[in-house]
C-alpha cells in the first residue's frame, strides 16, 4: 500500500473516525467532486497534497469497510506524520556550470 | 650546421615531456617551462634556415623543410587553437599525424580528428578511419569517446574513457587527451572530489589544462596537496583558454588553502534527516513510519536504506506493536490471524518499496539485516541480480557459438557494460554474492577471451577480459581460476607499440 494513497487521507478522516462518518465523509466528498468543487480535488498526505478523484474515494470507503484492510490502512496512517498542504521544497541541485567544457575547448 | 642543434632541441622538447608526464609537482611545471623553450627555439631555428635559403633563391628546398621543420613545432597549436574549433577534421587529422606525438602517431591524430569532429560525414570519416585500424587499442576507444561526446552523450563518453587503463596499448598522448575531457567534465559539473581523487592516484598524464582543473579541484576540496596561489597562478600561465579558466582561478582561490568547502556526503544528509525527523517520536512505528517517509523523500544512499530497515525490523518486532495491533483487531472485528497476517502484509509491502529503490540506486541490502524486512531485501536483491547477470553473460557468450562477430569497439562496450553489471551487483550484494556471481562470469568470461584472441585477434581487449577475472578470481579465491588467469595473463600481448608483457 502506498502511503499517499491510505483511505484515511482519501477521505480526509482520522484513524479513530467510525464506519458513519468515513460514510458520511464519503458521500460529501462524492457530492463535492460531482459539483466541481476546487477543495475537494486535492487532498493532503504526508508526502505532501495529491490530486483526489471520484474512484479513489469510491475504493478508500470500500477498503475501509473491510476490518482487516482497515487494520493495514490505520497501521499506516495513525503512526505516520501530520499531513502536509504544501508540497516539500526539492532541494537545490549541485552547482554546475554549463557550457564550460565547451569554452575550455570540447565539445559539445 | 642547423640540423643538429634542432635534432638536439627536438630530442630535450620530447625528453621534458616525457618527464612532465611522470610528475604533478613543481617539477611539472619545469619541465613544461624547458618543453616550451626548446620548441620556441626549434621554431626560431626552423624559420631562420627555411628564410636563410630563400634568401640563396632556394625556395624549391625551402618549401619542404617548413613541412619538416616548422609545421611539426606549430602543429599541436594549431589543432587545439584553429582546427578542432573549427571542425576540421581531416586537416587536424594530417596536424597530429605531424606533430611527431611519438610512437604510432595514427592513434593520436585519430583521437584529434574525433576531438574535431562536428557532423555526420566527419563522424562517418573518423569511424572509417577507426575501423580501418586493428587490433583494438585504447586510441579506438577514446575516439569513439570523443564522438559520443560531441553528440551529446557524456556517460557513454565517461564510461569508455574509464575504461582505458584496462587496456595494456598505452599511447602517453591520447591518455592524455583522455584525462583532459574527463577534467572538464569534471570541472563543468563540479565534480571536485572525482576530479581529485583522479589527480591523486595520477591517473591520466596531465596536459597543462589539466594540471590546472586538477589544482583547482584540490583547494576546492582542501586536498592536502592543493597548491599554494602562486602555484595555482603559475598553472594558469601555463595552460590554455585564460580567459575561460580565470574565473575558476579566483573562485578556488577564495577557497583557504587546507580548509575546502566539501560537500556533505549524500550518506551523512539522509542519515541525519531521517534520524532527526524520528527522533522526536520514541515509539518504534512512527520511527519506522517517518524514516520510510524520509528515505522517500530524499537521497537513497546505504545509510538512508540501512536506516529504514533497522527502523521497520524493530518496529515490526516490538511487543507495543503487536499489543497496539492487537487491540485494534479486537475492536474493529477483525478475522482471527489478522495481526500476524497485517505484520507480514506491511513487511511485504515495505520490501517492495525498499528493493524497487534500492535496486535503481544499485544498492545492496544492508549486513547483518535480522528482521522480515531485511531479510526480504536480501533475498530479493540477490536473486534478482543474480539471474540478470547469468542471463547477460550467458547472452554476451552465445555469440561466440553463433560466430556472430561485431566491431571490435561494440565487443568492447559489451564487456564493459557487463563488468559494470557485475561489478555493481557484487558492490551492493557484497562477498557472498560475488561468490555467487564469479563461476558463471568466468566460465563465460573465459570462452569470450580465447574466441577474441584465437580467432578475433583482439589482443588488448582479450588480455582485459582475462586480467579483470583474474582480479576476481583472486578476490573470491577460486584457485583453478586463479591458475588459469595467470596463465593467461602473461602471455605477450601483440600492439602497435610492440609486444607488452603485463
Amino acid at each position: 500500500m502506498k502511503l499517499a494513497d491510505n483511505p484515511f487521507f482519501v477521505l480526509g478522516v482520522t484513524t479513530e473516525a467510525s464506519r458513519i462518518e468515513v460514510e458520511r465523509e464519503a458521500q460529501k466528498l462524492l457530492g463535492m467532486l460531482e459539483l466541481g468543487f476546487a477543495d475537494a480535488r486535492t487532498y493532503a498526505t504526508p508526502l505532501g497534497p495529491r490530486e483526489r478523484t471520484a474512484e479513489m474515494v469510491r475504493a478508500a470507503v470500500a477498503a475501509l469497510r473491510d476490518p482487516y484492510r482497515r487494520l493495514v490502512a490505520e497501521l499506516w496512517a495513525h503512526h505516520a506524520p501530520a499531513p502536509k498542504a504544501e508540497p516539500p521544497v526539492p532541494e537545490p541541485p549541485a552547482p554546475a556550470r554549463a557550457g564550460l567544457r565547451r569554452a575550455l575547448g570540447w565539445r559539445p | 650546421m642547423y640540423a643538429l642543434p634542432y635534432l638536439v632541441l627536438q630530442r630535450l622538447r620530447q625528453a621534458a615531456i616525457n618527464a612532465r608526464r611522470k610528475n604533478r609537482s613543481w617539477r611539472y611545471l619545469a619541465w613544461s617551462v624547458l618543453a616550451g623553450i626548446a620548441n620556441a627555439a626549434m621554431f626560431v631555428l626552423g624559420t631562420a634556415f627555411v628564410v636563410f635559403l630563400w634568401s640563396l633563391a632556394l625556395w624549391w628546398l625551402a618549401v619542404p623543410m617548413i613541412a619538416i621543420l616548422v609545421v611539426p613545432v606549430i602543429a599541436d597549436t594549431l589543432v587545439r587553437f584553429v582546427f578542432v574549433p573549427g571542425g576540421h577534421h581531416r586537416l587536424a587529422y594530417y596536424a597530429a599525424l605531424y606533430s611527431r606525438p611519438g610512437t604510432d602517431p595514427p592513434a593520436y591524430a585519430l583521437c584529434v580528428a574525433a576531438w574535431a569532429a562536428a557532423g555526420g560525414t566527419a563522424v562517418a570519416w573518423v569511424s572509417a578511419k577507426r575501423e580501418a585500424r586493428r587490433p583494438l587499442g585504447d586510441a579506438e576507444v577514446a575516439a569513439t569517446a570523443f564522438l559520443a561526446a560531441a553528440r551529446g552523450d557524456d556517460a557513454t563518453a565517461r564510461e569508455l574513457l574509464r575504461s582505458l587503463p584496462m587496456l595494456v596499448e598505452d599511447h602517453p598522448a591520447v591518455r592524455e587527451l583522455a584525462g583532459e575531457w574527463l577534467a572538464c567534465d569534471a570541472a563543468e559539473r563540479a565534480a571536485w572530489s572525482e576530479l581529485e581523487g583522479d589527480a591523486a592516484r595520477a591517473r591520466w598524464p596531465a596536459t597543462p589544462l589539466t594540471y590546472l582543473l586538477e589544482g583547482v579541484a584540490a583547494r576546492h576540496t582542501g586536498a592536502a596537496a592543493a597548491p599554494s596561489a602562486g602555484e595555482l597562478w603559475a598553472r594558469w600561465a601555463l595552460a590554455p583558454r585564460h580567459r575561460a579558466t580565470l574565473a575558476l582561478v579566483i573562485e578556488a582561490l577564495a577557497v583557504p588553502r587546507g580548509t575546502g568547502v566539501a560537500p556533505r556526503p549524500a550518506d551523512a544528509i539522509g542519515a541525519t534527516d531521517a534520524a532527526e525527523q524520528v527522533a522526536s517520536d520514541p515509539s518504534p512505528l512512527p520511527r519506522a513510519v517517518a524514516a520510510h517517509l524520509a528515505f522517500e523523500a530524499g537521497p537513497v544512499t546505504a545509510a538512508t536504506l540501512e536506516h529504514t530497515v533497522r527502523a521497520w525490523d524493530t518496529a515490526l518486532a516490538d511487543a507495543t506493536t503487536r499489543q497496539w495491533l492487537a487491540r485494534r483487531a479486537l475492536e474493529l472485528d477483525a478475522p482471527p490471524g489478522a495481526v500476524e497476517r497485517a505484520i507480514h502484509e506491511v513487511a511485504g509491502a515495505v520490501t517492495d518499496d525498499l528493493s524497487r529503490r534500492a535496486e535503481a540506486a544499485q544498492l545492496g541490502a544492508p549486513p547483518g539485516a535480522a528482521g522480515p524486512v531485511g531479510h526480504g531485501l536480501t533475498r530479493r536483491l540477490r536473486h534478482g541480480r543474480l539471474d540478470a547477470l547469468e542471463a547477460a553473460f550467458s547472452r554476451w557468450a552465445d555469440r561466440r557459438h553463433d560466430n556472430t562477430r561485431h566491431p571490435a569497439i561494440d565487443e568492447w562496450r559489451e564487456f564493459i557494460a557487463l563488468m559494470t553489471a557485475y561489478n555493481a551487483a557484487v558492490t551492493a550484494g557484497g562477498i557472498e554474492l560475488r561468490r555467487l556471481a564469479f563461476p558463471h562470469a568466468f566460465s563465460k568470461g573465459s570462452n569470450m577471451a580465447a574466441w577474441l584472441w584465437n580467432k578475433r585477434e583482439e589482443y588488448a581487449l582479450s588480455h582485459a577480459i582475462s586480467k579483470w577475472l583474474l582480479a576476481e578470481a583472486l578476490v573470491v579465491g577460486d584457485s583453478e581460476a586463479i591458475e588459469l588467469g595467470h596463465r593467461n595473463c602473461a602471455l605477450a600481448i601483440p600492439t602497435r607499440l610492440g609486444r607488452i608483457s603485463s
